[in-house]
C-alpha cells in the first residue's frame, strides 16, 4: 500500500504538487493521471524518496520508503528518464543494482527474460531504442520481486507489441496481489488496464475514482438526433434541455434523455432519422476533468480566414 | 496502519542492504565500465613510460642528479594522478549526468553508504594499480640507472616508503577528486574545479612574495603528495607523515561537503 499524505513539493515559488492525498492498494492497477506538467513525476518521486517533499509525507506499508531495509523488494520503480550509464551492459547494469541487496544473478536473469531482454544482455545500453531502454527500465524495477511497482509512463517509446506486453503485464501483476501504480498522460491507455484512477491537474488531487465512475460522474450523456425538422423541435423539447447543433439537420442534446425526446417528436409528429444515446468518453471526461489545469494549452482561436477585401 | 489483506505477494526473500553489499555494487560498477579500463591504463603507461624514458636518457652529474631517485622515476605520476583523479570524477558526478544515480539511490536510499563504498572502492582500487605500477616503473627505470650516481633499490632507505607514498599520495588526490564530483555533480564542473583548484591554484599562489603562502602552501594536495613520494627529506619540506595528514584531512574535507549535501538534495 503506497499512500500520500498532504504531499507538497515546491521549487523556490513554484508548486509543483499541492495538498495532495491519496491511497494506492494492493490487487489493483492504479493510474496516475494527468496533463504534461501536473506533477506525476514529482510525486513519485517524492515516493521513491528521491526528491523531499516541502511537507506532509509519501509511505510505502507505512513507513518512508527509505526506511525499509531492503526498499527494492518493497516498491520497484520505472521513472521517467533514462536512469543507467550507456556504456554498461543490461545485465550489469541490472547485477550491480542487485548486488546492493544481495539478489543473486539467477534473479537477473529471470527479469531479463521477462523483459524480453535475454538476447541483448550483453550489449551496451548505448544501442538501445528507447523501446528497450524502457524494458531495461522495467527489468530493474521487478529486481527485488516488489509487492508494489511504481512505473511512470511505461508505454512511452514501445512499440505496439511493447505496449501490450505492459498491458498484459501490469494487470497479472495486480492480479498476483501488487500494488501497481502507472503514471500516464494517455486517458486511453488508463482506460484498457487500470481499475482505479487518481488525476491530478497542476498539483492538485482533481479525482481519485474508479474508471467507470469517472464516465459517470464526467455525467456529460447526450444524444443525437436527426431530424428534417431539427429547428421545430428544438423549440418543443422540455425545460433542462439544452442543444447545439451538429449539422444542417443534426442536433446534440443534453438534459433530456433518448425516450423523452421521442416522446416529445411523436407528439407533434415530428419525423426523426436518429436518435443515438451517447455517453462521453474517457478521453472526454478526463479533458473535462482537467481543462483547467493544462500547463501547455493550445491556442485555439481559429486563424483569420482569408479577408476578402 | 492496519492493511486488512496483507499483500499476497512473494514470501520476502532475505534480500536487504548491507555495507558490504554495496561496496560489491561499486566495485561491480567500476569494473564494468571502459572508461574505468581506459584510464586507468593511461595511468599506468604514463608513470611506466616516463619512467623508462627518464631511466634511459638519464646522465651521471647532469641536471637532474641533485633528484631523488624515486621522484625522478616516477616523474609522470604528476600526469597518471590527473587521469585517475578523472576516474575519481566520473565515479561519482559520471552518475548524474548518465541518470544511473536515480537507480543507485532507489537502490540505496541512505545514500551514505554509496559515497562511502564509493570512496572505498576507488581508494583501493587506485592505491594498489599505483602501487604495482611504482615498483614496475622503479624497477624497470632501474634498469638504465644501476651504472650511474641514480641507482638504487627496493631495499635502501625510504625508497619502499615513496613508493607506497607516491600511490597514497595519488590515491587522496583521486579521492579529493571523488568528492568534487559528488559535491558538484557534474563531470566538466568537477573537472575545472579540480585543475583549477588543486593542479594550478597552488602555482598561481606560488608566485606570491609571501612567506607565511610559500609555507601554507606546502600542505596544499599537489605539494603534500610530492613530499609523500620522495625517498629524501626535501629541503624546506613538512615530514612525510605531516604531508600524509594534511592531504588526508583535504581528502576528508572533499568527502565531507557532499556528505552532508546528500541527504538533503533531490536526486
Amino acid at each position: 500500500m503506497i499512500r500520500a499524505e498532504r504531499l507538497t513539493k515546491r521549487y523556490g515559488d513554484r508548486t509543483v504538487v499541492r495538498d495532495l492525498s491519496f491511497t494506492v492498494r494492493p490487487g489493483t492497477v492504479t493510474g496516475f493521471l494527468g496533463p504534461n506538467g501536473a506533477g506525476k513525476s514529482t510525486t513519485l518521486r517524492m515516493i521513491l524518496g528521491l526528491d523531499a517533499p516541502t511537507h506532509g509525507s509519501a509511505t510505502v506499508d507505512g513507513r518512508s520508503y527509505a526506511a525499509h531495509p531492503a526498499p527494492l523488494t518493497r516498491v520497484g520503480a520505472l521513472l521517467d528518464a533514462r536512469s543507467f550509464h550507456p556504456g554498461r551492459t543490461a545485465f550489469h547494469h541490472l547485477m550491480a543494482l542487485a548486488h546492493t541487496h544481495g539478489i543473486p544473478r539467477s534473479r537477473v536473469e529471470h527479469v531479463l527474460g521477462v523483459a524480453g531482454l535475454s538476447d541483448v544482455a550483453g550489449r551496451r545500453v548505448k544501442g538501445f531504442s528507447l523501446g528497450m531502454g524502457q524494458r531495461l527500465g522495467i527489468a530493474a524495477a521487478l529486481l527485488g520481486d516488489p509487492a508494489a511497482v511504481v512505473l511512470d509512463e511505461p508505454v512511452n517509446g514501445l512499440d505496439p507489441e511493447g505496449v501490450l506486453w505492459i498491458r498484459t503485464l501490469l494487470t497479472s501483476l495486480a492480479a498476483e496481489g501488487r500494488t501497481v501504480l502507472v503514471s500516464s498522460h494517455l486517458m486511453s491507455e488508463m482506460a484498457l488496464t487500470a481499475d482505479r484512477l487518481v488525476v491530478i491537474g497542476r498539483g492538485r488531487l482533481l479525482a481519485d475514482t474508479t474508471v467507470a465512475d469517472l464516465v459517470r460522474d464526467a455525467g456529460a450523456a447526450s444524444v443525437l438526433v436527426v431530424s428534417p425538422e431539427a429547428d421545430r423541435l428544438r423549440a418543443l423539447l422540455p425545460a433542462p434541455a439544452r442543444t447545439s447543433p451538429e449539422g444542417p439537420d443534426t442536433l446534440r442534446v443534453t438534459g433530456v434523455d433518448a425516450p423523452g425526446i421521442g416522446r416529445t417528436a411523436a407528439a407533434h409528429g415530428i419525423e426523426l432519422h436518429a436518435l443515438t444515446p451517447e455517453t462521453a468518453s474517457l478521453e472526454q471526461a478526463f479533458m473535462d476533468l482537467t481543462r483547467d489545469s493544462v500547463e501547455y494549452q493550445a491556442d485555439r482561436r481559429p486563424e483569420p480566414q482569408g479577408a476578402a477585401a | 496502519m492496519t492493511t486488512t489483506q496483507a499483500p499476497a505477494a512473494p514470501a520476502p526473500a532475505p534480500y536487504g542492504i548491507t555495507f558490504p553489499r554495496v561496496l560489491r555494487s561499486e566495485w561491480h560498477k567500476l569494473r564494468t565500465v571502459r572508461s574505468t579500463w581506459i584510464t586507468a591504463l593511461s595511468a599506468v603507461l604514463l608513470v611506466l613510460g616516463v619512467g623508462v624514458l627518464m631511466g634511459a636518457t638519464y646522465t651521471s652529474g647532469g641536471g637532474d642528479s641533485d633528484v631523488d631517485t624515486v621522484v625522478l622515476v616516477l616523474y609522470g605520476s604528476q600526469l597518471s594522478g590527473v587521469c585517475l583523479a578523472v576516474l575519481g570524477i566520473l565515479v561519482t558526478a559520471g552518475e548524474y549526468s548518465s541518470g544511473l544515480v536515480r537507480a543507485t539511490f532507489a537502490a540505496v536510499p541512505g545514500r551514505l553508504p554509496v559515497l562511502g563504498a564509493k570512496a572505498a572502492v576507488l581508494g583501493a582500487a587506485v592505491f594498489v594499480l599505483c602501487l604495482l605500477t611504482n615498483a614496475a616503473a622503479f624497477l624497470t627505470a632501474q634498469l638504465f640507472l644501476d651504472d650511474t650516481d641514480q641507482a638504487a633499490s627496493l631495499t635502501d632507505d625510504g625508497v619502499l616508503g615513496a613508493l607506497a607514498g607516491n600511490a597514497a599520495g595519488v590515491t587522496l588526490l583521486a579521492l579529493v577528486a571523488l568528492g568534487l564530483g559528488a559535491a558538484l555533480r557534474s563531470v566538466p564542473g568537477a573537472l575545472g574545479a579540480f585543475i583549477g583548484g588543486v593542479v594550478v591554484l597552488p602555482e598561481v599562489l606560488g608566485m606570491l612574495p609571501y612567506d607565511a603562502v610559500d609555507t601554507a602552501l606546502r600542505y596544499f594536495p599537489t605539494q603534500a603528495a610530492g613530499v609523500l613520494g620522495s625517498a629524501t627529506p626535501l629541503p624546506g619540506a613538512p615530514s612525510a607523515g605531516a604531508a600524509l595528514l594534511a592531504l588526508a584531512l583535504w581528502a576528508a574535507a572533499a568527502l565531507a561537503v557532499p556528505a552532508l549535501l546528500l541527504r538533503r538534495r533531490d536526486a
